[in-house]
């Protein structure tokens, strides 16, 4: 039977809940990233880490050495594969790694998947469906996590896996199962953290240059600020005002495992400062996205 | 079952009251929704979507309560902003599919709906696209079509034919004509292009500083306009001109042997050869003058110059 596309069609069934939109948001906000060359070059920097640590990985366990050995040849190249008492673990060593990757790609993220939602009026377009703000705000929020884990958290995790395989044993997965669960919990508050944060921004500044310009201050400038303050002032409180220290702090206290009760007492501080931070940022969110009239 | 039903509602913005006591009644159909800039359409729009609570009043758009069934209804209305309100990257289809999506369809129906009501509005061919290559007048269909997607009831059109060249502006006036003809869905148009609204709706209303100062079918809104006559003669005109003001027609001398008389009720047309051959005129032209929708527009609102003294 031809089909007929001259005219109209009905349509019928249920409509879902909205909190399933927030996912074709997270959909669009991808195919929105992947569509661009310039992400692609940046993605590929992110990843040639990745691709440096799994050769790496795959050469030293091929060559089936003593495990000490292998762990020895691991840790001339930066990495570890078993758990440091005292230390973040190698995975986790990896992911900080990635952090100026991250930052750059986020700084670029940030005007395309939110800055473009008010600076061309998109977001009308997405609240005259039947989302609100909130469906809204969670779709962004899960966008830019994605972005985040897709280049700290999923490479992490398949290094741990790739890990377990060639070593030809399950026995490295279950002794070291905390391993993941540390890489994950990392892995959420980077991409809490850094989610609230640049969607944010991104809502009040909008345009690329003022978002990269505010962001690697963030990210750049404060780190630099606090080695200064730490040399010069020997006040290891300084450690505070670098979100990516922070936010490594925050994660390691899934597990606990801190040199000295100070180190925890610091990741307390730095949780205390990243949900205060956090907070004031999702209020400030709320806020630009309910002044935005859907219809004008 | 009424498509729209709501009374005594009012909503302020601080101290400005976008909507005064507004009670209103509409039938399934096409209807306009005219005023000028401030005249309470947009925060009427907002409480059809939903978007709003009224301060006080209430009522229901399709069976859904208006303060309390807000998302439900949006399920039921597809809304065309009148900003261009795209997202950037996307390709025709998927843009339409996001829309559908949003709506709470499931991704594969909204995928295939996309295409339908793609193929329908006349963006086939461009569906692959990206959005920024589409020209103003396919961004409207899109945006149509996007409204379209979850084949709502009723569809809200802000400003559908704006920033169209005449050729655009017949077009997508044809499609949607075709669209009420076809469907039969209700539609509310929100325009200042009263041509627009003479040729789409059959209902009109017309607000005016929070306030609904008109509301009925576009006939029934002329016709209260009272009867008038446009007027033609060969002879004395001036001593015609005077008989018919004598007899208590309103009169407006428009060309020499032109003229535009308002009659008073009951009045026949004999009445107006009558007057004439006691004139010594002739009658060559005789037709009733239909007010058209921006005269009566001004004629219930104020003509722009007071207006203008208002401000």
């Amino acid at each position: 039977m031809p089909i007929d596309n001259a005219h109209y069609h009905g349509w019928q069934g249920s409509l879902r809940s909205p909190w399933l939109a927030t996912l074709a948001l997270v959909r669009v906000a991808l195919l929105q990233v992947l569509r661009r060359k310039l992400y692609w070059i940046v993605l590929a920097l992110g990843l040639a880490q990745f691709f440096l640590y799994w050769s790496i990985i795959y050469a030293v366990t091929q060559l089936d050495p003593p495990p000490a050995a292998r762990e020895r040849m691991l840790e001339a190249f930066g990495f570890s594969a078993q758990p440091q008492p005292g230390r973040p673990s190698g995975y986790i060593l990896f992911m900080e790694r990635q952090s100026v990757v991250v930052m750059i790609l986020l700084a670029f993220s940030g005007s395309v998947l939110v800055g473009s939602d008010f600076r061309l009026g998109s977001l009308p377009f997405y609240l005259s469906r039947r989302i609100d703000r909130r469906h809204y705000i969670a779709g962004k929020l899960l966008a830019i996590g994605a972005v985040v884990s897709l280049l700290t958290t999923v490479p992490a995790l398949m290094l741990f896996i790739e890990y377990g395989m060639f070593t030809s044993s399950t026995d490295y997965w279950i002794d070291n199962w905390r391993l993941p669960v540390e890489v994950i919990a990392y892995g959420a508050v980077l991409a809490a953290t850094l989610s609230v944060l640049l969607v944010t921004l991104s809502a009040y500044l909008q345009r690329l240059a003022p978002i990269a310009i505010t962001w690697s201050s963030l990210f750049v400038l404060l780190p630099l600020l606090r080695s200064a303050l730490v040399r010069e002032t020997h006040n290891r409180y300084w450690n505070l005002i670098d979100p990516w220290r922070d936010m490594s702090l925050v994660g390691r206290l899934a597990f606990g495992d801190f040199d000295s009760p100070f180190e925890r007492r610091l990741a307390l501080w730095a949780l205390a400062i990243l949900s205060a931070i956090s907070a004031a940022m999702l209020v400030a969110l709320v806020r630009r996205v309910r002044s935005v009239d859907v219809v004008e | 079952m009424p498509l729209v039903d709501i009374h005594h509602l009012s909503r302020s913005y601080g101290t400005v009251r976008a909507l005064d006591d507004v009670t209103l009644s509409l039938e399934p159909g096409t209807i306009g929704l005219v005023g000028n800039n401030g005249a309470g359409k947009s925060t009427l729009l907002k409480l059809l979507l939903g978007l709003l609570q009224p301060d006080s009043g209430g009522g229901s758009i399709l069976g859904c309560d208006i303060t309390r069934s807000a998302r439900q209804l949006r399920g039921q209305v597809g809304y065309m902003s009148e900003s261009a309100a795209t997202v950037p990257v996307l390709k025709g289809v998927e843009f339409v599919t996001l829309a559908g999506d949003l709506y709470g369809m499931p991704h594969r129906d909204a995928r295939r709906r996309a295409h339908e009501v793609l193929d329908y509005v006349g963006l086939g061919e461009l569906r692959y696209r990206r959005l920024e290559e589409y020209s103003t007048g396919n961004v409207q269909r899109l945006k149509l079509a996007a409204a379209l997607v979850h084949d709502p009831r009723l569809l809200l059109l802000d400003e559908p034919t704006n920033g169209l060249d005449p050729a655009g502006r017949a077009a997508m006036l044809a499609l949607l004509e075709d669209l009420i003809a076809e469907t039969g869905k209700s539609v509310i148009l929100c325009t200042h292009l009263l041509g627009d609204v003479e040729r789409l709706c059959r209902q009109v209303v017309v607000l005016d500083r929070g306030r609904v100062v008109r509301n009925g079918t576009v006939q029934e809104l002329r016709s209260a306009a009272g009867d008038c006559y446009q007027l033609g003669w060969q002879g004395a005109g001036d001593a015609f001109l005077t008989a018919l003001r004598d007899a208590g027609a309103v009169v407006a001398r428009q060309a020499d042997h032109r003229a535009l008389a308002s009659v008073p009720e009951g009045w026949s047309t004999a009445r107006f050869f009558e007057l004439a051959a006691a004139s010594d005129a002739v009658i060559d032209f005789l037709a009733p003058d239909e007010e058209n929708l921006e005269r009566l527009f001004f004629r219930v609102t104020g003509p722009p110059a007071a207006r203008l003294q208002q401000v």
